[in-house]
């Protein structure tokens, strides 16, 4: 394949080019030369935007750089460059006016692109590379992903991968495929169908089950031995069908007609026998009556009445008949209670006196004491001695005592005559009292005997508190008998009348019926009728009357049971009925259910297997992330960073740290790769290049990264055109430069052009980028421009010239 | 003369990369250079002289770096006044020179290569060794572009076989033939191709119905 290479430029007016200038550049490398603000910046700028259309470098500078790009003074300019692809040209332009570029030809958006991104290094983006590499994110849009999607041809997995993206979400595959909603609605509009359905076939259910409990109960209560169950209704039916009740039924039925014929029978046997019987029979039931109703309302009353007096009166027997035993018992009673009662009150008076006696006494005994003591006190000689002195008085002469002779002056107490009287006084008193106190001690001695004897006898007689209220008990009971008895007496005269006329009657009726043998036959007609209906024959004293509305009763008693159970199984058979329609209408909901169940089970498969497809189609897109990512680390590792290396090394052999790509291993399908160092010995991880390199080792690694990214995707265009790559790199790196620029240019093929300020490195580029085979070429531009003149740039070309210099010594 | 066994793997080395022995002493404007060894590529390095200097057991002063950069002063002299284009490469094989070796790369260019582990036939022992060796020479050597490992023309081949056999054996081969077939076109076909698929997976079930 013969490759495009550029021929030749024409620039009028171009940003720094005033005029016209023309510039060959149809050689395997063209060097262009320029003082600062020649223009060779503009050169190369007026290449891209040939080739382009636009200037990217000053884009980013500026966004409305297109108005700069007209050179300042002039009104027009053109771009024109001419390229050549075997024998066949193709010119690519842009004119150029004060308002911006018009592209007449450029290259399709592919190569443009290429061209921009791989191709042309302007001096602005080299400084920028790594860090626009370095924050290169994982979007689609990334310098990066860009690089990798071109450099591996991945537009497919690229596709796939976003294509199958909308499957990861459901909301999105309903949206893209269409079948999918309706799928699912019909879906969950079967399961509200299948779900009514199903409530429905419930609901007949409990219908069913209702009406056969129903069913049992009835069973239940008309004693049917049968099982009931939803399979055995037919069973059910035959037995509520049984005519045993209704066969029971007419059976009585003839009964109480029999029954009406035998009454017919009596009453006009009756009729014949005459009225008496009759009236006597309902004197007799009259009677019979009265005294029933008589013992119902006092019979109690009596009978409590008659034990209460017989509790009383024990050994008494009383009369049975009321009338006498009240009168008797109420004589006795009376005696009895007027003796309680004398006891009783004679036992208070005792107790009371007892009490009196003793007080009495305590009080006799009290005063005897008392004198006791005073007569203690006085001298029994006192009146002798008084009257002794008495007699001595009138021995008495002055004031000398007759006794002792001593005279009573001596003693202070006033004449001894008054002395002896006033002695003879008080002796005398004291004898008269003591005589007193005798006769009054005498009179308390007899009081004192006389209580205690009373006190003796009282106690022998008295009564026990105990007693008392016993005696106090059976009075009042008495009392209250005698009340009740009296109360009593005229309903217990009435009883004994009534008693007696119940007596009387019934043996005239007994008497009456005798008499009447007609009765008697009817009234064996009703016995054995009464034994043939399990009716109690009639009983002593019965009448006709009472006896068949007896066995009246109990038929319709019969007869009422016969129509309950026939109306039960009416109601059974009902039931029956409501039981045999919920279950055909339940069968019918089961046959809905079984439909609406294969169709939610096949809308449910046919959502089943488009799951499976998006789940699988999710798998692919799995895969082709996985594969992608896998490639992409592939190249970045294998590739990318061994092509890096290598012509890292090359221009800076005495660095030990290199610059790499890494991706993390563990990364998915995002891609972050990072910017590191490698030692280039070892495996050693550094830092990022900004840390680890010098400045000029920097430059170096971004020149040879953007090398090594033109040389690692396929080669549309050939060229690499580097806008003064070497303003900060020391000699040697330059001496390498060179070499790789020639290596790049001699051995793959690339037409290269490169712009350099410095005068030295064009003269030492020029000679390590002479023509080194007979083909080889190569062209230097040299731009100049003055204050007051239009651009020139002058063109050489080398070629190719055997090397002679060089001898073998001798 | 014996050589060092670094300069011999140096030499080796270049040959290999298609540089070839010049016989020294050579003869230059009438001066005769003495160096230890000296080499020439060809084709496109045709004009690569590469001198190399056995800074440890050559002969002519080669331990002497004041002698060294005399003797590369008066070659480059001889090929300016001769107007050669030779472009020069001095290797310095073994020890760092002391002095005034610094000042020749502005003359030429000049490598350096320090001891390389080499074992008794002169090879380096390993890779590790080569790539050293390799490192510091790189710039003489030709630039060699890793083979891809796919084919990066189109993607088309085997990255997606290698995507088909990485699927599971129970994916629906329809569906990832569309998906793939519809690649092509880019993310709206692939999307409108498979939901085309799941679609037809409803009606799919349609036709079991009606039969």
């Amino acid at each position: 394949m013969t490759e495009r290479i550029l021929k030749s430029l024409d620039i009028t007016n171009f940003r720094s080019i005033r005029g016209h200038i023309h510039a060959p550049l149809d050689a395997k490398v063209v060097l262009l030369h320029g003082e600062n603000g020649a223009g060779k910046t503009s050169v190369l700028s007026a290449i891209e935007l040939a080739l382009t259309g636009k200037v990217q470098s000053l884009e980013r500078a500026d966004p409305g750089y297109e108005k700069q790009l007209l050179y300042r003074s002039a009104t027009e300019g053109s771009v024109i460059l001419q390229t050549l692809c075997g024998a066949q040209e193709e010119g690519y332009q842009a004119a150029l006016t004060a308002d911006g570029a018009q592209t007449i030809h450029a290259l399709d958006k592919e190569l443009a692109t290429f061209f921009r991104e791989r191709a042309f290094l302007p001096q602005s983006l080299l400084g920028q590379l790594l860090q626009i590499y370095q924050d290169a994110g994982s979007e689609a849009a990334s310098p990066l992903a860009q690089f990798v999607g071109k450099l591996l041809g991945l537009d497919r997995l690229d596709a796939l991968e976003a294509g199958l993206k909308p499957l990861v979400d459901v909301r999105n595959v309903r949206k893209s495929v269409d079948g999918w909603l309706a799928a699912e609605n019909e879906k969950s509009r079967v399961e509200a169908l299948l779900s009514d359905h199903r409530k429905n076939h419930d609901a007949l259910d409990g219908e069913v089950q209702l009406a056969i409990d129903e069913l049992v109960r009835i069973c239940v209560s008309l004693e049917l031995p049968i099982k009931v169950a939803e399979d055995n209704l037919e069973g059910v039916a035959v037995t509520l069908a049984e005519s045993a009740d209704a066969d029971a039924f007419a059976h009585l039925s003839d009964q109480q007609r029999r029954l009406a014929a035998i009454r017919r029978e009596i009453d006009t046997a009756q009729n014949a026998t005459g009225e008496d019987p009759n009236v006597t029979a309902i004197g007799a039931d009259e009677a019979s009556k009265r005294y029933a109703l008589w013992e119902a309302e006092f019979g109690e009353r009596f009978a409590t009445a008659r034990q209460r007096s017989e509790g009383l009166l024990v050994d008494v027997s009383l009369p049975s008949d009321p009338s006498r035993f009240a009168d008797e018992a109420l004589e006795r009673l009376r005696s009895e209670q007027k003796q309680l009662g004398d006891r009783v009150s004679q036992a208070r008076t005792d107790i009371e006196r007892y009490a009196k006696a003793q007080d009495e006494r305590d009080l006799a005994n009290r005063q005897r004491e008392t004198i006791d003591e005073e007569v203690g006190r006085l001298s029994t000689s006192a009146g002798s001695l008084a009257s002794t002195l008495a007699e001595l008085t009138s021995f008495i002469d002055g004031e000398i005592c007759p006794v002792c002779d001593r005279d009573f002056e001596e003693v202070d107490g006033g004449p001894l005559s008054e002395h002896v009287h006033g002695k003879v006084r008080i002796l005398s008193a004291s004898a008269e009292r003591l005589l007193t106190l005798g006769r009054t001690r005498s009179e308390a001695q007899v009081t004192i005997e006389r209580l205690d004897r009373e006190i003796e006898a009282i106690g022998s007689r008295k009564l026990t508190d105990e007693a008392i209220a016993d005696l106090d008990r059976h009075l009042s009971t008495a009392g209250s008998v005698i009340a009740e008895l009296e109360g009593l007496l005229g309903a217990l005269r009435e009883g004994t009348s009534l008693r007696v006329a119940d007596v009387t009657a019934r043996r005239a009726v007994t008497d009456a019926q005798s008499r009447h043998v007609s009765l008697a036959a009817s009234r064996e007609t009703l016995s054995a009728f009464a034994i043939s209906i399990n009716a109690d024959p009639i009983s002593e004293g019965e009448t006709f009357h009472a006896a068949a509305s007896r066995m009246e009763q109990m038929l319709a008693a019969s007869a009422a049971n016969l129509e309950g159970r026939l109306a039960l199984r009416r109601r059974g058979n009902d039931h029956l009925a409501v039981a045999r329609s919920a279950i055909a209408r339940r069968e019918q909901a089961k046959t809905r259910i079984s439909t609406a169940a294969a169709a939610w089970q096949r809308a449910e498969d046919a959502l089943g297997r488009a799951q499976l497809l998006r789940d699988q189609g999710i798998a692919i897109r799995n895969a082709v992330d996985k594969i992608r990512s896998g490639i992409i680390r592939r190249e970045f590792n294998d590739r990318l960073n061994l092509l890096w290396r290598d012509l890292f090394v090359r221009l800076a052999p005495g660095e030990p740290f290199v610059p790499a790509f890494r991706i993390p291993a563990a990364s998915t399908h995002k891609l972050q790769p990072k910017l590191i160092t490698q030692h280039r010995d070892g495996g050693e991880v550094g830092g990022t290049p900004g840390a680890m390199l010098s400045a000029g080792n920097l430059n170096t690694a971004a020149l040879t990264l953007f090398t090594a990214l033109h040389l690692s995707v396929p080669k549309e265009l050939p060229w690499l055109i580097l806008d003064d790559p070497v303003q900060s790199m020391d000699d040697v790196h330059i001496a390498h430069f060179a070499a790789l620029l020639r290596t790049l240019s001699k051995e793959h093929g690339r037409q290269i052009m490169i712009a350099v300020h410095d005068r030295q490195l064009f003269e030492y580029l020029k000679l390590e980028l002479s023509p080194a085979f007979q083909d080889d070429s190569l062209l230097t531009l040299e731009l100049s421009r003055g204050p007051r003149r239009d651009s020139v740039c002058v063109a050489r070309r080398f070629s190719f010239k055997e090397e002679t210099a060089l001898l073998a010594a001798a | 003369m014996s050589a060092s066994p670094t300069l011999l793997a140096i030499q080796a080395r270049l040959r290999k990369a298609g540089y070839s022995d010049l016989s020294t002493p050579f003869k230059l404007a009438g001066v005769d250079f003495a160096f230890t060894a000296a080499m020439r590529g060809r084709n496109g390095r045709a004009l690569d002289l590469v001198l190399l200097v056995d800074t440890t057991t050559g002969d002519f002063g080669d331990r002497d770096g004041v002698r060294v950069r005399q003797r590369i002063e008066a070659l480059s002299r001889a090929l300016d006044v001769t107007g050669s284009r030779y472009v020069v490469t001095v290797i310095l094989a073994g020890a760092v020179l002391s002095d005034g070796v610094e000042v020749l790369s502005e003359t030429c260019r000049v490598l350096q290569v320090e001891a390389v582990s080499l074992d008794v036939e002169g090879q380096p022992v390993d890779e590790a060794a080569e790539r050293q060796l390799d490192d510091r020479i790189r710039v003489l050597l030709p630039l060699k572009l890793p083979v891809a490992s796919a084919e990066p023309e189109t993607g088309v081949g085997p990255a997606l076989d290698q995507l088909v056999g990485a699927l599971p054996a129970d994916t629906n081969k329809a569906l990832v033939d569309a998906a793939l077939a519809a690649a092509e076109g880019g993310e709206q076909a692939v999307t409108d191709a498979v939901a085309l698929i799941i679609t037809q997976s409803f009606q799919l079930e349609g036709e079991e119905e009606s039969s």
